[in-house]
This record gives structure tokens, C-alpha cells and sequence, in this order.
């Protein structure tokens, strides 16, 4: 195979798998059941999977497609970043010709970055914190494609279709269009996330990083990059310059992460950097850049984590999980900190979820919202409950099928019916009937379980024509209730429910 | 590097000018709203309910089964003398559902050829299967289609908009998709870009409404409640089944029993066929435990939607004047609850 074949299909494999990573997303927007690959992503992810069972102290078996991803590492290098990796792949094709200049204005000591990320990181995952994974790849892209991008898609295929719809002549069209996407690419109800436009910010953020060298985020900041460019220090294969180079810096200029060390003393490609892109072999002249069976680890560079920075990571990481849990936002009881169905303590749910948004892409009724401070710093950007948003449909059990961590647990639809999340709460001060005499008790209609949670009693009132009517006041029946939320969700009373879910 | 794009950044641009500006002056186009006149001219549908008294023999309602008007072995007689209300018993619920519809005439007294037919049936959530009676019967919605197909029509579409639940999901669970995807009917998720607000000229209480337009425009609409227990209107049937066409219900539950009446001058279906194959009894209109289901193996088909519903309370041991919006629609002349007074045949199968 020559190297045009070669890259050609390296190519290929990266629009393969972006498109795959699409996809998978596009199946899971806003639906109950979640085919059996939704998570594949994340779990072929050994960051997450190690920080995961780092912070939970469990052995999580969905996380053993990671060993995947390290074994090709361990053979081949960063074969994911290069080949697989989503994001990687979009930040390659966002790529600007004044960086090629720029570049070589940054110091290589920035890339010290990236692994300080990362042991930080699993330095906090050790002593139970995760909220740093919301800067793992995958998190990233996820996040942004649920709680902005898609949104905004949506919001335009909407938006066009409103103005569409009022051409008679495109009705059949659009009627047409609409049975093959509506409910399956296209959700039903139009979804808005709390915190896009920062989560947007971060995303975009990457892109206008590439300005300033190819890859940017790949080179200098990416945790799981860190990772995998530590095991590649150890892989079987490494590219290595052969003797008959005469340093004419082709490959340098080529390599898109720029792994070439171009020292004239020590002209090498950092096997830790190398995203096995092969470019730089296909453009070698002498052709003498291979890969080479090695056992010996690869020489140090200097922005390697020194046995200093290292312990300054761990240091920090537990500074920032004792700071971070200390947080009263955390300590203290917030009732609206309400955790999708069948979390168990908060702390717990601290230390396994990976703040991956999927719950939040799959929620139907877009019910899952990021947190910004409600569980503290620590728990920024993971699900929360909104209810008057959207409320826990009482025939789904999304959330926890497409939980990479099981920080949601899988539950079947028995298990989960019996969940509580909250307890509801009524308030007379607001409530319609109890109020102010108008017929209401939407509430008790909603109500999923199937012995009601909310009862009626008729009252005899009069009415704001003077008028003596019977109305039906509802009050809640807390040993039945499960704090789904419906209730709340559809309450007509203006802006606040008068019926209210709180944490329980 | 430097190559030339297929479409100059120029051509692009006056390219997509043009097109925005033809959809925009399009747009601007005065669109007449659907109104119930426009409706009575596309079709048979009747704008005001038969006449009650029309019918050649009337028969007091009773308990099921206790009164039929015809012989079991030979429904086919009833085309010489179309009932008013049609009420069939027995364990099949495709063969009552047939029995009902050829009580009245047969499909082919509502569907004439290339009709495009709506049904609506109540998919009120996506929780429970058929059996927890809080969806209709699916079997009788998959009946329908098939009998409308046979007799000619065009395309057969079935939606509703649940609120607890998606729509896709709904539809799957509750049975109907199966049934009415296998009749060659097709399930149609109603879309919030479509809805449109359009005037309910005969409104008492509320003189406008957000609705689905298909809805109001379809040839033939076929309302196919289940009858069921509901909180603040004591049952969910005919006219309540309506509401699934609007997008604001909030609103709804300030007045509900006149904004129903309401809605129902504006909707008017031209059939009504209540499924009481299985009721729901308590806890309602959500349901989920099987002990407040009775079996009663009867579906109730007529023009009058007032009539069918005054009828399916019966079933529940009240009368129509209990059921607010029943009354209330009687009020508003859409249909008679004097159920005394008009052509009922019952038909045991």
C-alpha cells in the first residue's frame, strides 16, 4: 500500500467514525430506548474510565472497552487521537494557514499543560472529585451538541418551517419532510438547555485556539490526549527517524500536532506527541521515517511531568476536592437539587458521574438540565431535574441506559416507577382552587402513579363574579408520591408551579 | 491551492437572495384560515347533527346487551333503517367495531372515494399497554382504518398529541401503531410548527383556539375516545378527546366544560365511535392499575358526538347532564343528550 492509500484511508477512518459519533447522537435525541452502542464513545474513553473507578472505588465493567483503546495505544501510539477521536478529527479539519507561522512562537514547554490537566485530574478523581472530566474530548463534544448545537438546529428547522408552512404550495413538501424526521431526528418539543451559550463558548473557544497552532486543544490541553501520549511513551512501534535523514524539517512541517523535534543535535519525533497521522512518512525523501519495534520507554522531552509538577498536581487536586467539598452550595440541603431517578446519595453520584450530558441528549422531556451551582462548583454541568422544564416520564428509563458510569442506575420500568426523586408540595397561597375559586386540579389529572398522589376534596367557594361554585382543591398524598414532576410541569399557574417538587 | 468554487461567493448569494425573497413575498400571501364553513363545503360533513327524530324506532337505553334491536345472526338488515346511535356488544372488538359502523349506515355513508381521512383516538400518555384501558382499543382504531380504506379512501392518518410521553413512544406502546400501520393506515406526529390559531365563531367562553390544522381539514374525522374515568370532568370521552388537537390545555381547565363545548363547535367530527371494549373506572385519565379496568366489550358509534357520550355514561352508572361539558354542549345545540328520543339500535354480536 503506498502512503497516499495510506493516509487516504486514515482520512476515511476519521470521517468513518465522526460520522458514526453523529449519528449515535442524532439516535438518542430525546428518546426512550437507546440502541445498545449509544455509549460506545465514552467507554472506549480510558480517561474517563480510570477516573470513573478511580473516584467510586468500583470496578465499572462497561468501562472495559477503555483496554481497547490502550492496548491499540500500547502497540501503536495515539492511534485514537489521530484516527478516532471526534473531536480531534473536527479540530484537524478547523485548521488556519497563519498558524503554521504562530506556532512556532509558542514554547513546547506549553504542552507541559495537558499533563498537568491530567494528573490533576486523577489526582482529584482519587480523593472521590470528578468535576474536572468535564474537560475530557468527549464530554466536550457531547455537552455542546446537546445543550447548544442541536438545540439550535432544532430551533431552525422550526423556525423555517413556521415561515414555510404558510406557503400553501409546500404544505404536501413539508408534510413530507416532516413524517420522515419529526420524532425521530427531529424531536417533538423544541429543547433549550441552561448554560449553551458557556458551554457553546468552551467549544467555539477550541476552534479559535487552532489560530494560534494546528490542534491546538490536541496539543497542549487534552487530558485524554495526556494519557495516551504517556502509554505511547511504551508502545511497541514507534516512529523513528532513520540514519539516512538530512534534516530538511519536511515532516516538521507536516506533522499537524508537531511531535518533530527539530534540534539538529537531536533530531527525533516525540512518540508522546505523535498522533499517527503518517504524514510525515509519506512526505520523508529518503523515505526513512518507519516504525520501529522498541522496548526501551522513549526519551524524556522537556515538558514531561517532572517528579515536582507531578506532586504539585496531586497537591492541587487535593486542594481543589477539600476546597470544592466544602463548598456550602454543596453541604448544605437544596431543594432543587433533584437528581435523575434512582440516584442514591449526592456524594456518590459526585464520584461516578462523568459529566458526559448524555442523560440530558436522551431525557425526552428535556427534563435533565446542566447544574451550574447547585450542587456546588464541584458539580457543575451535571443533570439536575428542572420540573417545570420537563418532568420524569413515568414510561422511561433513558437516563440510566445510556449512563457510560452508572452514576444513573439501569433500571427496569418496574424498578424505576417506584423511584422517588422528590416529594411534591402545594402551595394554597397560589393554587387556582384554593386560592382564588377557579376550577383547576390539572395536577391530579397528570398524575402517573397509579393510585393518584394527589387527592381532591370539593369545597363550596364563591366565585370572582360574586357566584357560589363548587370547586376541587387538590392536596398531595406524600406517602404516594414520587416526585416525578408532571405535576408541576403543567401547573397553569403563572411563572413559579404551585405545585412544587423538592429533593427528597 | 488556489482552485475556483463550482458557485462564485456572487452567484451564491443573489442565488439564496432570490430564493428568500420569493419565500417571503409567498408568506406574505393573505391565507385564509380554515373556518367550519370552509369545512362544510369540502365535504359530507354535516354542520349541524342529524336529526334526532329521524330515525324510525326508538328504544330506551338499558343495561348491555338487554335490548338489541336486531338479531345477531343477521347485522347486514340494518342498512334499511341507519340508527342514530349504534351500541355493539361482544367479545370481538373488531367484529362490534364492524357491526357499529354498519349500524349507521356503513364507511361508505362517511367515506367516499380518495376521502383523506383523520382519526383521533386518545393517546393520552405513553405508560401502559391496551389492557390498562388508558389509550383506546387498538383494534379498534386498526378496524377503522381498514374499513375506511375499503371504502375508498385516500390515505387514512391517526395522531394525537399525548402529554405524558412522546408521541412516537405513545403511539408504540398504547398498541396503535401496530394495529393501524398494519391496516395501511399511517401514524402522523402532529408538528408545533403547524398549529395555527383559528376562530371559533359559535364560542361561548373562549373565541379562539391554537389547533392543528389537519384537524379541521381533513375530508373525514373520526373521533375514537376511550371511556374512561377523568379527575375534574368525572369521565374522559367524546368531546373531551378533542382537547388532544390544541396545543395550550392549560388554558382549557379554567372553563372545561364550556372551552370543551367550545372546541367541539369548532371540530366537529363527523363520527364518533366511543371504545368501551375495556373502561377505566378510577384514576383516571392516567390509570395504570388493572383493578380499576372493567371489561365491557362494547363500542358506541354515532354522528352525534353528544349523543355517543350521553350514551357511554351510562355505562359508568350517570347520565349526560352529569358530565359537564356533555351538558354543556348540548347547551350549545351540538348534539342531543335525550337519549329517550333517539334512534338507539343495540346489536349483540
Amino acid at each position: 500500500m503506498s502512503w497516499a492509500s495510506w493516509l487516504r484511508l486514515r482520512q476515511a477512518t476519521q470521517v468513518f467514525f465522526f460520522i458514526f459519533y453523529i449519528i449515535l447522537i442524532f439516535t438518542v435525541v430525546q428518546k426512550r430506548v437507546a440502541p445498545p452502542l449509544a455509549d460506545v464513545f465514552f467507554r472506549l474513553d480510558p480517561f474517563l474510565a480510570l477516573g470513573a473507578m478511580l473516584a467510586s472505588r468500583e470496578w465499572i465493567a462497561e468501562f472495559a472497552l477503555a483496554l481497547v483503546t490502550v492496548g491499540l495505544t500500547l502497540v501503536i501510539g495515539r492511534v485514537w487521537c489521530g484516527w478516532i477521536c471526534p473531536l480531534g478529527s473536527l479540530l484537524e479539519w478547523v485548521s488556519f494557514r497563519k498558524a503554521r507561522q504562530r506556532v512556532k512562537t509558542n514554547s513546547p514547554r506549553l504542552r507541559l499543560v495537558k499533563y498537568f490537566l491530567l494528573a490533576t485530574s486523577l489526582a482529584m478523581a482519587l480523593f472521590g472529585g470528578l468535576t474536572l472530566f468535564i474537560f475530557d474530548p468527549l464530554t466536550i463534544f457531547t455537552r455542546t451538541l446537546t445543550t447548544a448545537l442541536l438545540p439550535a438546529l432544532f430551533y431552525a428547522v422550526n423556525s423555517i418551517e413556521v415561515l414555510l408552512y404558510r406557503v400553501d404550495f409546500l404544505t404536501s413538501a413539508l408534510d413530507g419532510f416532516e413524517g420522515l424526521v419529526r420524532g425521530t431526528v427531529v424531536p417533538v418539543e423544541q429543547p433549550a438547555f441552561a448554560q449553551n451559550l458557556a458551554v457553546a463558548m468552551l467549544f467555539f473557544g477550541l476552534f479559535g485556539l487552532n489560530l494560534l497552532a494546528h490542534r491546538f486543544w490536541c496539543r497542549y490541553l487534552c487530558p485524554l490526549g495526556a494519557l495516551l501520549g504517556l502509554l505511547s511513551k511504551v508502545s511497541l512501534f514507534r516512529p523513528v527517524v532513520g540514519s539516512t535523514c538530512t534534516q530538511c524539517t519536511r515532516c516538521a512541517v507536516v506533522c499537524k500536532p508537531g511531535a518533530v523535534d527539530t534540534n539538529p543535535e537531536d533530531f527525533h519525533i516525540m512518540p508522546s506527541e505523535c498522533t499517527v497521522c503518517l504524514d510525515c512518512m509519506a512526505s520523508c525523501k529518503p523515505g526513512d521515517i518507519r516504525f520501529h519495534f522498541r522496548l526501551k520507554p522513549a526519551q524524556k522531552e522537556e515538558f514531561d511531568l517532572s517528579r515536582r509538577n507531578a506532586l504539585g498536581a496531586l497537591a492541587t487536586g487535593a486542594a481543589g476536592v477539600l476546597l470544592l467539598g466544602t463548598d456550602l452550595r454543596l453541604r448544605q440541603e437544596n431543594p432543587w437539587r433533584i437528581r435523575p431517578p434512582g440516584v442514591g446519595g449526592e456524594d456518590k453520584f459526585l464520584s461516578t458521574c462523568i459529566r458526559c450530558s448524555q442523560c440530558m441528549k436522551i431525557c425526552p422531556t428535556t427534563a435533565l438540565q446542566p447544574a451550574l451551582t447547585e450542587a456546588g462548583l464541584a458539580g457543575v454541568w451535571t443533570p439536575l431535574l428542572v420540573p417545570r422544564v420537563g418532568y420524569c416520564d413515568f414510561g422511561c428509563t433513558a437516563c440510566g441506559q445510556v449512563c457510560p458510569s452508572g452514576a444513573i442506575p439501569l433500571l427496569n420500568l418496574e424498578e424505576k416507577r417506584l423511584k422517588v426523586i422528590g416529594k411534591a408540595s402545594l402551595d394554597r397561597n397560589r393554587c387556582l382552587p384554593w386560592a382564588s375559586g377557579v376550577p383547576c386540579i390539572v395536577c391530579e389529572e397528570m398524575c402517573p402513579t397509579p393510585q393518584k398522589s394527589i387527592t381532591l376534596e370539593e369545597a363550596e367557594v364563591i366565585d370572582a363574579s360574586g357566584k357560589s361554585i363548587i370547586v376541587k382543591r387538590p392536596s398531595v398524598l406524600r406517602n404516594l408520591c414520587i416526585g416525578c414532576g408532571i405535576c408541576e410541569h403543567y401547573c397553569p399557574m403563572e411563572g413559579t408551579s404551585a405545585i412544587r417538587v423538592y429533593d427528597a | 491551492m488556489n482552485h475556483r468554487p463550482p458557485v462564485s461567493r456572487r452567484a451564491f448569494l443573489k442565488l439564496t437572495a432570490t430564493m428568500a425573497a420569493g419565500v417571503a413575498l409567498a408568506s406574505c400571501t393573505p391565507k385564509q384560515k380554515p373556518t367550519p364553513a370552509d369545512i362544510a363545503t369540502t365535504g359530507i360533513k354535516p354542520t349541524i347533527p342529524p336529526n334526532p327524530t329521524a330515525g324510525v324506532i326508538s328504544t330506551q337505553p338499558t343495561q348491555a346487551g338487554t335490548n338489541p334491536t336486531l338479531s345477531s345472526t343477521n347485522p347486514e338488515s340494518t342498512t334499511t333503517t341507519p340508527a342514530y346511535l349504534a351500541v355493539a356488544h361482544g367479545p370481538d372488538p373488531a367484529a362490534i367495531t364492524r357491526l357499529a359502523i354498519d349500524a349507521l349506515g356503513g364507511m361508505a355513508s362517511f367515506v367516499s372515494s380518495g376521502f383523506d381521512v383523520i382519526i383521533k383516538p386518545n393517546i393520552c400518555t405513553a405508560y401502559h399497554t391496551p389492557e390498562y384501558a388508558t389509550t383506546t382499543n387498538p383494534t379498534v382504531v386498526g378496524t377503522l382504518v381498514t374499513l375506511c380504506l375499503e371504502a375508498g379512501a385516500k390515505r387514512v392518518r391517526v395522531m394525537d398529541y399525548p402529554f405524558g410521553g412522546t408521541a412516537k413512544s405513545a403511539y408504540a406502546i398504547s398498541g396503535i401503531q401496530d394495529a393501524v400501520e398494519a391496516a395501511g393506515g399511517e401514524m402522523h406526529v402532529m408538528n408545533h410548527a403547524k398549529y395555527r390559531v383559528v376562530d371559533i365563531p359559535d364560542g361561548r367562553d373562549i373565541t379562539s383556539v391554537e389547533i392543528y390544522p389537519d384537524i379541521l381539514e381533513a375530508d373525514l374525522l373520526i373521533n375514537v375516545p376511550i371511556a374512561k374515568d377523568h379527575g375534574s370532568t368525572r369521565l374522559t370521552l367524546g368531546a373531551k378527546n378533542l382537547m388532544g388537537t390544541v396545543l395550550d390545555r392549560g388554558m382549557f381547565h379554567m372553563n372545561l366544560s364550556q372551552r370543551i363545548a367550545d372546541l367541539t363547535s369548532l371540530v366537529r367530527p363527523s363520527l364518533t365511535v366511543i371504545d368501551a371494549v375495556r373502561i377505566l373506572t378510577a384514576n383516571g385519565p392516567t390509570g395504570g392499575d388493572l383493578g380499576d379496568v372493567k371489561q365491557m366489550d362494547t363500542v358506541i358509534a354515532s354522528r352525534d358526538i353528544v349523543a355517543a357520550d350521553a350514551y357511554a355514561t351510562t355505562l359508568f352508572d350517570l347520565t349526560g347532564s352529569d358530565i359537564g361539558y356533555i351538558q354543556a354542549c348540548a347547551d350549545m345545540g351540538l348534539g342531543t343528550m335525550d337519549l329517550a328520543s333517539v334512534n338507539i339500535q343495540e346489536i349483540q354480536l
